[in-house]
């Protein structure tokens, strides 16, 4: 709404804004010295290269990356923790991390050079929401293995602005250092940024007592419908940021003041849109899945890294200057991952717990709501006969134990609700697990 | 010396307790006791029934999708007069014994108002009981009501 008053920031015009051409011949020299570093140093796409009879010098150019393998999500769990990783121990300075499909994490290894890049990832991000040295920038995002708030944190610092590490929660208290600070920017997720716009109008406090002008919200999917609402209720410009830990973290891509779309950090990674079902590379404008290969990581390169995000790619000019393609609003998945709170939830994970508990059925349902902008899980698991007490506390014990056991293997809390037998509709073909009630 | 009893879960929803005994009503059978433990997200339904009718009740309560339970729990006769349901707690009270929860019937028998008890150490409780003379129904005593 604001972004007509203001001039275009951009961190590093060199890369971001660099010919397309010219683009073109870094992205093919970079993945030509990342696939020699994996094929040298990960038996994993060492052994499926051979057994597609490619060699790394047969891989020249851009053009040449359908010729390599895909990585899924499994991929990182089956290689759990350091099979994926092209560099030695020794090098590696950081780990962040991210919930796998199942019970078991998946991590991603950095580098001083992968830390790097991902903290001028960020960077770009927030100067590109206007973001500089003068602004007072509030990370909400939690803090830990979670990307958000480190990632964030790293970008604001770079860009010089003073940081305000506050991690995700204690509401009043943002608020609070919100005010009495002055902060200007505030990064979180799209639904926590909407919870604080809410809490500040129940406090009774006016936009114009806050100086915020400009957030970066993501971690999970928007729309423009929370784009306007976040916007007014908070007196911003709401940008929009895409990433994911296999690939570095948030910072992947990011939105200009134009709002039309994130740009995607090209000279860092080349993004494919496949289909998901023949797997060949679609044509700019075309929705499919979202494909990464990252070309300057060290510590854990990814090649064709399947996201099972579901977008489109508009490669038209930008009024920013950026010549960097867009990806415009994530609209579905290929898969079942649903994202709560910022957190990736995928139904598989709640299942691993449900057949590790003695007596509890396989049925189950998850249900999503979103309440004051705060996404809540229930899962509703059918009672056996196995599990039924005639004492409340023992029920409740179970109760505990399967909430305690999914908030351990998942990270977010839910709450459970034992439901009668058969009570959860039976399908014939793939099971319906989820029905997700929000509207974002 | 224990009776037999249903628990059924419920969950905290409108029509799911009617629904029970509808399908008790259906059976023709006869509720002697009941007490229900309601938390915020469901409860717990526990009847006595005459023995005669309780594989009815459980096999009719379950092919109708209710989870249904059967446990032994103790039925103690405790005079008609104040007092003396105190004097049985106190025994209790006087061991590591605790009560997980108690109900009273709808009938008395005997003269004796008639509580069912479920403990922590039921067999315990029964030595205990007897020890002290305190008058415990079977469950053909309870049929007989």
């Amino acid at each position: 709404m604001k972004s007509s008053q203001r001039e275009h920031r951009i961190y590093d015009p060199k890369m971001e804004c660099m010919n397309r051409g010219e683009l073109r011949e870094l992205q093919s020299k970079h993945l030509r010295e990342t696939v020699r570093l994996e094929y040298d140093n990960v038996p994993l796409y060492r052994a499926r290269m051979d057994a597609r009879g490619i060699k790394p010098q047969d891989i020249k150019s851009v053009e040449d990356l359908r010729l390599l393998p895909f990585t899924e999500k499994t991929d990182l769990r089956d290689e759990f923790p350091f099979g994926l990783m092209a560099a030695p121990k020794s090098e590696i300075i950081r780990i962040q991390g991210s919930s796998g499909t199942t019970g078991k994490p998946i991590v991603a290894g950095y580098t001083q050079n992968d830390v790097d890049i991902w903290t001028d990832m960020v960077a770009r991000a927030i100067t590109a929401a206007g973001g500089g040295k003068d602004d007072i920038i509030q990370i909400a995002y939690g803090y830990g293995l979670f990307t958000g708030g480190l990632g964030a944190h790293q970008g604001a610092t770079k860009v010089g602005a003073m940081v305000l590490p506050m991690s995700s929660g204690n509401t009043p208290r943002q608020i609070l250092m919100m005010r009495e600070l002055g902060v200007t920017m505030l990064c979180c997720t799209p639904s926590y940024a909407a919870h604080l716009g809410e809490t500040i109008q129940e406090m009774g406090i006016k936009p114009e007592e806050l100086k915020l002008k400009s957030g970066v919200f993501g971690a999970e999917p928007w729309s423009e419908e929370m784009r306007t609402h976040l916007e007014e209720v908070l007196g911003i410009d709401a940008c929009d940021i895409y990433g994911l830990t296999e690939i570095a973290g948030p910072g992947v891509a990011f939105e200009c003041l134009e709002k039309k779309g994130m740009h995607v950090n090209e000279d860092h990674v080349i993004v494919e849109i496949i289909d998901p079902v023949t797997e060949e590379p679609l044509p700019y404008g075309e929705s499919g899945e979202l494909v990464f290969t990252t070309i300057t990581k060290t510590g854990m390169p990814m090649l064709r890294y399947r996201t099972h995000d579901i977008c489109r790619l508009d490669a038209s000019p930008c009024q920013c200057g950026r010549t960097h393609v867009r990806m415009q609003r994530l609209t579905g998945r290929t898969d079942d991952m649903l994202v709560i709170r910022g957190v990736n939830v995928f139904p598989s994970q709640i299942e691993s717990v449900l057949v590790g508990i003695d007596g509890v059925a396989p049925h189950y349902m998850l249900v999503v709501d979103r309440v004051k902008s705060t996404d809540k899980l229930e899962v509703q698991v059918e009672l056996t006969d196995a599990m039924f007490s005639d004492t409340v506390a023992e029920i409740e014990r179970l109760r505990d134990d399967i909430q305690q056991k999914i908030k351990s293997v998942v990270g977010i809390g839910a709450k459970i609700k034992l439901v009668a037998p058969k009570s959860i509709p039976r399908s014939e073909g793939k099971a319906k697990r989820i029905i997700d009630n929000r509207s974002i | 010396m224990f009776i037999t009893q249903i628990s059924v879960y419920l969950e905290n929803v409108r029509g799911t307790l009617r629904a029970m005994t509808k399908v008790l009503a259906e059976n023709d059978i006869d509720i002697m006791a009941l007490s229900i433990a309601d938390t915020t997200n469901f409860g717990i339904v526990r009847l006595i029934i005459r023995g005669a009718s309780i594989d009815k009740a459980v096999n009719s309560l379950k092919s109708a999708g209710f989870i249904v339970k059967k446990s032994d729990v103790i039925c103690v006769g405790v005079r008609n007069i104040p007092g003396a349901l105190d004097e049985v707690l106190e025994i209790i009270e006087k061991t590591d014994i605790s009560i997980e929860y108690m109900y009273s019937f709808n009938y008395n028998l005997n003269g004796d108002a008639l509580f069912v008890l479920r403990l922590s150490d039921n067999e315990k409780t029964i030595e205990l009981f007897k020890e002290r003379n305190i008058r415990m129904y079977s469950q053909e005593e309870i049929n007989s009501l």
